[in-house]
């Protein structure tokens, strides 16, 4: 009976299938080339994506009510570029400073997607479309029209990436930091519970006194801020602030969100989920000049594997619903 | 309703008006466009300074200008924009070989004189070519510099941009046959071409597979500038025993450049450029003055920079080469990352 | 899904609701106008011959949002026409320099095209449940994948034998064979849309999907043709943006997919599904164009032309709904 459970429980929850799927990734991996799975290579990886996986926070919050946002990468651009200039002609120089202006930046970016969404009704694929160019226009015309603040010119800021603390990476504790607050604002706040409430049915939500304009605003910001985080990390972590960085990365944000079981109607996925989601998109990146695929092939074995985890995904909750019906026969 | 959404196209489309002053052209100045490969590049905007600058000085104008990405797809609008405006001369550097030559051709029947710099497209789409430095020596450079970091012998790697970068490849390929060719190259061994598409992310990860995957690497040459960054704060950060060297820009690599162990990247190379957009604006003033055609062995004065000579290219069309790489080390590149 | 409830039901043509889909078409028309006008003061260049002799490759763009307004309809999105039109293009270059007769080029990029579409249509009906923007993420990742794996490292492809290729890209006097062909398949695409049963039902899917499967319409197979025909267009997208390249490489229809969309929903198509008609979407089409056109004349930074894209974008979907929100306030 007790096995039995389990068993369901495995099978029933995405989260564990995922992580089945990740495990089973980590050990393909690890048996074609052993140095995958040492400490380093691991903290390695971690702070080689760590703007996806901030960023993938704020992008389950936005798709658990339903929106989606593929302006995120620009406004990274906008406010990573802005401290990159403030630090570059030394208007500032201490790194609190830079990462508040940078959240300061994204999260005004987001307020205004954010009315444009809750309060215009433009829906969300087409208003951040539009902010899409318009943040990545001004992430530009901020850069001289094309100066990059480089590893020189950031000063003290970029310490903060190669800065340990207990043997791991800063950029990792953030990391860790946002994972665990998101976990408990998701499920042991009202505010967090209210964002699942408007994201399953907006109407019932509203009927109960959610204020369902003011949680879609709320998103839009909560995910500007961490791009305008994800904005700092990226200049700290690579030393380097570039108008067009992370062209196109919006797409790893919603496709970590999608593997991990966040539904794009909304109202489903956890805080789980879009870590199990991004790790395996990480793994996949740091993993294929590891096996050592050719070069010509990586991009298509990267969408060929996105592809199969998401079917994958698909059919395994098919069974596993097709049990629970079953049982239900019994 | 209408008149709000009017008056919002139009006061958007003021405000662009008001911006972007357009040079209303010296009566007898040359009209000169210089089209970028997309906007936001640092190396870019160098040579375009530069070139702007010459031509200016010059008596003519030039309008930079720039695709909304980096494709040929968005050169080729560009292009087409450009051949409405009566341009006397273009000045390009293509984001791929072959997609532009249709549009460049019909520039050429227009009666507009087209040169290039630092990317070339094919020989039938321009006149002429200004490179940076000639491919062979670039080879030649970046071989000897692998040479002496490794201290002749061991494995070495490559991490490019994109695998269908033109001129990475074109260096690439010169580099492996200057190996195969000379003996002294012999115990060396390239183990992998790794591509980190310009995009720090990526050339991190490529970087660390590559240091995995050959614990024994000595020498990683990245003959790209955004790639050599990232491979050099990756090296630097993880306190490597393997170096680095390649194509960079000073002001990116001044925190990585250095002869002791603390730094990742004893010395690297690049060209100097704003000679390159210098030679490239005279070369194209030449062209549009027809005292020049791009045919072989052709002489012409670029200002304080001497006479140069058009010899034959790779490709089989004609180029003028601007000189050879230049070195930066410890000693100089405090004094060059102020420059570029 | 859309949130207010009584909006989506209203899309079903009632009086009232067409007539103010028939303003939305009559501001766009007159946006139109003004923006010509404007172009013409703002750009010396901007004449009737130089607007033809560059339209053409916006126009490769033109064809990709008449069936993307469809799946818009639908309520679903396609982002990998971007890649379709690069493997389209790639295909179709490789086989012109066997030797192959022209005909056949054509062929093989409307086959590729189309077998692209089937392959996004083939996964989105059998694992319905699966969104179509990560799927078609998925897809247009391992198109534009298989093109650089065929273009191998030189990423680019030139087409030996240009003859068909130039004759595509014709003219009729100064008006290029493309505005035809556009104007031709987007009648077409409008009258199926607009007064087919299949249209209907197209309509009828994108307001409610479950409703519609109940009612008795094969939800399934219209979304899958729809996303092959997708594919369809697309290579004939990639035959005449080759037209203007003579060439193919692995960045060749990088971002279509957004440009597509932006003309659809420019012209009153919503990405909520249900909603606009085809009319909208090919003035505004034709607005967008011609306002990259005069603004390139004048050098305009691409950025900037990007950035005022964006804001009519967001401001075409949000002003009508703050007037029509202002109009309730002051009723009540």
């Amino acid at each position: 009976m007790k096995e039995k459970s389990v068993l369901k429980k495995i099978t029933g929850s995405r989260e564990a299938l995922l992580a089945v799927i990740l495990i089973l990734l980590f050990a393909i991996v690890t048996v074609i080339s052993p140095s995958f799975l040492t400490p380093k290579s691991i903290m390695d990886m971690l702070k080689n994506n760590a703007v996806t996986m901030v960023m993938s926070l704020g992008m389950l919050c936005v798709m658990l009510v339903g929106g989606i946002d593929i302006s995120i990468m620009s406004t990274l651009a906008l406010s990573g570029m802005a401290i990159g200039m403030l630090l570059k002609y030394n208007h500032i120089s201490n790194t609190f400073v830079a990462f508040v202006i940078a959240l300061a930046i994204g999260a005004a970016c987001g307020l205004v997607v954010g009315l444009v969404i809750s309060r215009a009704d433009v829906p969300p694929i087409i208003a951040t479309m539009g902010f899409m160019y318009v943040y990545r226009a001004m992430g530009y015309l901020i850069s001289n029209g094309g100066e990059w603040a480089s590893a020189a010119a950031l000063g003290s800021f970029k310490d903060f990436a190669t800065t340990k603390i207990l043997g791991m990476s800063c950029v990792i504790w953030v990391i860790i930091i946002c994972y665990v607050l998101f976990f408990f604002f998701m499920k042991w706040t009202r505010t967090g519970r209210k964002i699942y409430a408007v994201g399953s049915n907006a109407n019932a939500a509203e009927v109960s006194g959610i204020n369902v304009k003011n949680i879609k605003l709320m998103v839009y910001v909560i995910m500007g801020i961490l791009s305008g985080l994800g904005g700092a990390l990226q200049v700290s972590v690579y030393a380097s602030a570039m108008p067009d960085m992370q062209q196109g990365g919006e797409m790893d944000v919603i496709a970590a969100c999608v593997i991990g079981g966040v539904s794009m109607s909304g109202g489903r996925g956890t805080v789980l989920g879009a870590l199990l989601g991004s790790l395996i998109l990480a793994t996949i990146a740091k993993a294929l000049p590891l096996v050592g695929f050719d070069a010509l092939w990586q991009n298509t074995i990267k969408g060929v594997l996105i592809l199969v985890v998401v079917v994958a995904n698909v059919v395994l909750q098919r069974v596993a619903d097709r049990s629970a019906l079953k049982g239900r026969e019994m | 309703m209408n008149k709000k959404l009017v008056s919002a196209v139009l006061c958007g489309t003021m405000i662009v008006g008001a911006a972007c002053p357009v040079f209303a052209g010296v009566a007898d100045g040359k009209k000169i466009a210089l089209v970028g490969k997309s906007a936001g590049n640092a190396f870019f905007e160098i040579a375009a300074a530069s070139y702007k600058e010459t031509v200016e000085a010059e008596g003519g104008t030039v309008d930079v200008v720039y695709p909304e990405a980096a494709t040929a797809d968005a050169q080729i609008k560009v292009l087409d924009n450009l051949i409405s405006q009566d341009y006397d001369a273009i000045c390009i550097s293509a984001n791929d070989v072959n997609a532009l030559q249709a549009k460049l051709e019909e520039a050429m029947d227009a009666g507009i004189k087209v040169s290039s710099f630092d990317s070339a497209p094919n020989a039938d789409s321009r006149q002429v070519f200004v490179n940076q430095a000639g491919t062979q020596a670039v080879g030649q450079a970046l071989m000897d510099a692998v040479l002496d970091i490794s201290g002749g012998e061991g494995q070495w790697a490559i991490l490019s941009a994109t695998s269908q970068a033109a001129n990475q490849n074109a260096w690439i390929d010169a580099m492996k046959s200057i190996m195969e060719s000379d003996e002294k190259y012999s115990k060396l061994e390239l183990v992998e071409v790794a591509y980190g598409d310009d995009e720090p992310q990526k050339s991190t990860d490529q970087t660390a597979a590559l240091l995995q995957n050959y614990p024994d690497l000595k020498v990683i040459c990245a003959p790209t500038t955004v790639g050599i960054a990232a491979a050099a704060k990756y090296l630097q950060d993880n306190e490597s025993a393997c170096k680095l060297t390649g194509l960079g820009l000073p002001s990116e690599m001044i925190e990585y450049t250095g002869a002791d162990d603390a730094h990742s990247c004893p010395y690297f190379y690049l060209w100097d450029m704003q000679g390159l957009g210098k030679l490239s604006a005279y070369a194209t003033i030449a062209l549009a003055n027809d005292e020049i055609t791009g045919a072989l062995d052709e002489t012409f004065t670029a200002g304080d920079l001497g006479d140069y000579t058009i010899t034959e290219a790779d490709d089989g069309g004609t180029e003028i080469v601007l000189g050879l790489p230049l070195e930066f080390n410890s000693e100089n590149i405090e004094e060059m990352a102020k420059l570029y | 899904m859309a949130g207010k409830s009584g909006r989506s039901i209203n899309n079903v043509p009632e009086s009232p609701i067409k007539r103010t889909i028939f303003s939305w078409e009559g501001i766009l028309v007159i946006v139109f106008i003004l923006v010509n006008l404007f172009c013409a003061w703002f750009s010396e260049f901007y004449n009737l011959k130089n607007l033809l002799r560059q339209m053409p490759v916006y126009l490769a763009e033109v064809f990709l949002m008449l069936p993307m307004a469809y799946i818009l309809v639908l309520g679903e999105i396609d982002i990998s026409v971007g890649s379709i039109v690069c493997l389209s293009a790639t295909m179709s270059c490789i086989v012109c320099n066997t030797g192959a007769p022209f005909i056949v080029v054509v062929l093989t990029a409307l086959v590729v095209g189309t077998l692209c579409g089937a392959v996004n249509a083939f996964i989105l009906t059998r694992f319905e449940e699966l969104p179509p923007m990560i799927v078609t993420l998925a897809t247009q990742i391992i198109f534009r994948g298989i093109a650089e794996i065929v273009l191998g490292s030189g990423g680019s492809i030139s087409a030996t034998n240009t003859d068909g290729f130039r004759m595509i890209g014709g003219k009729v006097g100064s008006v290029p064979y493309i505005l035809f062909l556009v104007l031709i398949l987007a009648v077409i695409f409008a009258v199926i849309l607009g007064k087919s049963t299949f249209g209907r039902r197209v309509y009828a899917i994108g307001t409610n999907r479950l409703t519609a499967y109940y009612s008795g319409i094969h939800v399934q197979k219209i979304r899958f043709i729809i996303y092959t025909v997708m594919g369809t267009v697309s290579g004939l997208c990639a035959l005449f943006l080759v037209s203007s390249s003579y060439g193919a490489n692995t960045t060749t229809g990088n971002g279509f997919e957004m440009d597509a969309i932006a003309m659809a929903v420019f012209g009153g198509i919503s990405s909520t599904g249900g909603k606009g008609n085809l009319a909208g979407g090919v003035i505004s089409a034709f607005i967008i164009v011609c306002l990259r056109v005069g603004l390139g004349q004048r050098n305009v930074h691409a950025q900037v032309i990007l950035l005022i894209v964006g804001l009519l974008l967001i401001g075409a979907v949000a002003l009508p709904n703050i007037i029509g929100q202002v109009k309730r306030a002051i009723k009540k």
